[in-house]
């Protein structure tokens, strides 16, 4: 589990582009501060264009900053040898077709410097790791999205890195391969790797995250661990009531502002937390039989989705 | 040494990858069929119908190996950003620099793995034709082969910052006057403005001599060759490729990689 220490650490990065010759310079990364903490899985979640791509090709090393700091392992990303280190899968991840899954690791490792007698080891044990045992000698033009994404997973794997970068690692998945490489990132977790995972599907990150930051419009809106935004604020809570007369439930939903939702007889009331007790106590004057009270955790999607409304504002 | 490693495992990488390009077989089919046009040409005439077969083969394997060069090479840099294969391996612990010399040195592998073929055929035809073989064609090869180095490192240079559209332009042109900056400079000296006498100088020292590598008619027409010859153009171009490669790094490292 995390244990505090900065794995990258991002401070007011700033990025300008000019979208087209004598065009007037964009600015895509708003001065964002972040960091990321060892053996955590931190999620970086934004709508399309809100810089969740320049930030990790910044951290790769593959944009350079205008302005700010961001730094791997206490290392600038402007340098390279501190790389042996991070292992990184982009969106959409493309290789060498002529290649076969085994030869592409074969030649990321040869990149990473893992020595010869190491190599041939570390594939086999990459490739049933990432379930193309029985694959690995067929061209890479021969996989499927899947399949490529799981090659992915392993170059970025090859020469046992510490911090992992994920950009969109479920983008295109369907829900199999999906749950695949969920699981594929829950076990780097175990093996006490750092995760970086860029992504919009925020039923991935309620599952896998122990940290989140939102960026909206190039500026991060929020940062923290994934069950303190789910459990804080204002939680809501659904109570289901048979028999409640038309006279009371009007007069729920002009006392506590309740929202009601009908099925026949059965009548689901959600509120919030502290207008519990009001519910149920108007629900017994009235005489109606109360079928359940459920507490619901805020959904990340209405996190997400507040975070985009403000950033836009 | 794990420099070095990088290099060849990249440059291995752009040969499997280049012999797969179907231009380079196109070009490599027309100037096999040119060489063995040469016996074709050389029946026309009633003289020299050995040394004719050798002019046509050694200008078609000069001609086309270099096209063979601009057009697989402009696509060098290009291809590999515009498909993301760079993302994953600029993102392992190799420089910029490392990356474009190993695609370099495939992509140099390669040409001169295709002008061996040629120069095969070329062997080929000549002994079939009764043509004379001389060490001064060995000479010719070695001298083809530092130019083709050359006009690759041009062509990576373009490639590094712009399109295969552009590139492809550039280097051609650079070739082309290539061939001509060692007239100019003498015309530009045998001018009685001094301005067109210091232009001329300065083309000729910024663009490549690419006349001092070709040996096409001392082989061809078995002329002397002194080691001057040979070693004085050998270092040029190495030191020239050195140049150019030093530039397309520095250009692409600085380079956005969107």
């Amino acid at each position: 589990m995390p244990d505090g220490r900065a794995v990258v650490r991002v401070e007011n990065l700033e990025k300008y582009f000019r979208p087209g010759f004598g065009l007037r310079k964009k600015q895509i990364l708003h001065g964002i501060s972040f960091c990321v903490r060892q053996g955590e899985i931190f999620g970086f979640v934004g709508p399309n264009g809100a810089g969740k791509t320049t930030t990790l090709k910044v951290l790769m090393g593959l944009i350079r900053p205008t302005g700010g700091r961001a730094a791997i392992l206490g290392r600038d990303v402007r340098e390279t040898a501190f790389r042996r280190h991070v292992g990184f899968l982009p969106e959409n991840p493309y290789f060498y077709d002529h290649l076969s899954g085994r030869e592409t690791l074969d030649f990321y490792a040869r990149l990473c410097g893992v020595r010869s007698s190491e190599r041939r080891r570390r594939v086999n044990a990459l490739l049933r790791w990432v379930g193309l045992w029985k694959a690995a000698d067929a061209r890479l033009r021969t996989y499927s999205k899947g399949m490529q994404q799981r090659v992915g997973i392993a170059q970025a794997l090859v020469h046992d890195p510490d911090v992992v970068f994920l950009d969109e690692p479920m983008t295109g998945l369907d829900p199999i391969g999906r749950k695949e490489i969920r699981d594929l990132i829950l076990r780097l977790r175990t093996e006490g790797k750092t995760v970086f995972m860029n992504t919009h599907i925020l039923s991935d990150v309620e599952m896998v995250c122990d940290r989140v930051a939102i960026i909206v419009n190039g500026r991060i809106r929020y940062e923290g661990a994934t069950e303190e935004i789910l459990e804080g604020g204002e939680r809501e809570t659904e109570v289901v009531l048979v028999g409640l007369a038309s006279e009371a439930a009007e007069l729920l939903e002009e006392t506590v502002a309740a929202r009601l939702r009908g099925m026949g007889e059965r009548i689901e009331v959600r509120v919030t937390e502290k207008c519990v007790d009001d519910v149920l106590r108007i629900a017994m004057e009235c005489g109606a039989e109360i079928v359940s009270v459920t507490p619901h955790r805020r959904s990340l999607e209405s996190i997400f989705l507040s975070a985009v409304e403000e950033g836009e504002r | 040494m794990k420099l070095l490693v990088c290099i060849w495992a990249i440059a291995i990488n752009t040969v499997r990858e280049s012999i797969r390009n179907k231009i380079l077989y196109a070009l490599l089919f027309f100037a096999v069929l040119m060489i063995g046009s040469g016996v074709i040409i050389g029946a026309l005439s009633y003289v020299e119908q050995e040394r004719i077969l050798q002019d046509v083969g050694l200008a078609a394997i000069r001609l086309f190996s270099v096209l063979i060069a601009i057009f697989v090479g402009i696509n060098l840099i290009y291809k590999e950003v515009d498909r993301r294969t760079v993302y994953t391996i600029l993102s392992k612990p190799l420089s910029r620099a490392v990356f474009l010399v190993g695609k370099y040195v495939g992509l140099t592998l390669t040409i001169w793995m295709q002008m061996s073929i040629m120069g095969g055929v070329f062997v080929a035809v000549s002994l079939a034709a009764g043509a004379p073989l001389a060490w001064q064609h060995g000479a010719f090869f070695l001298l083809t082969a530092a130019e083709l180095a050359l006009v690759v490192s041009i062509a990576t240079f373009f490639s590094s910052f712009t399109t295969p559209m552009l590139a492809s332009f550039f280097t051609t042109g650079v070739w082309v006057v290539g061939q001509l900056t060692r007239n100019l400079r003498d015309i530009g000296a045998r001018s009685e403005s001094r301005a067109v006498e210091v232009s001329t100088a300065a083309l000729h020292r910024l663009l490549p001599d690419l006349e001092g590598l070709n040996l096409a008619s001392e082989a061809a027409h078995l002329l002397p060759i002194t080691p001057s010859d040979i070693l004085f153009p050998l270092t040029y171009a190495f030191g020239y490729v050195t140049l150019v490669l030093m530039g397309a790094t520095f250009l692409f490292e600085r380079r956005d990689l969107r």
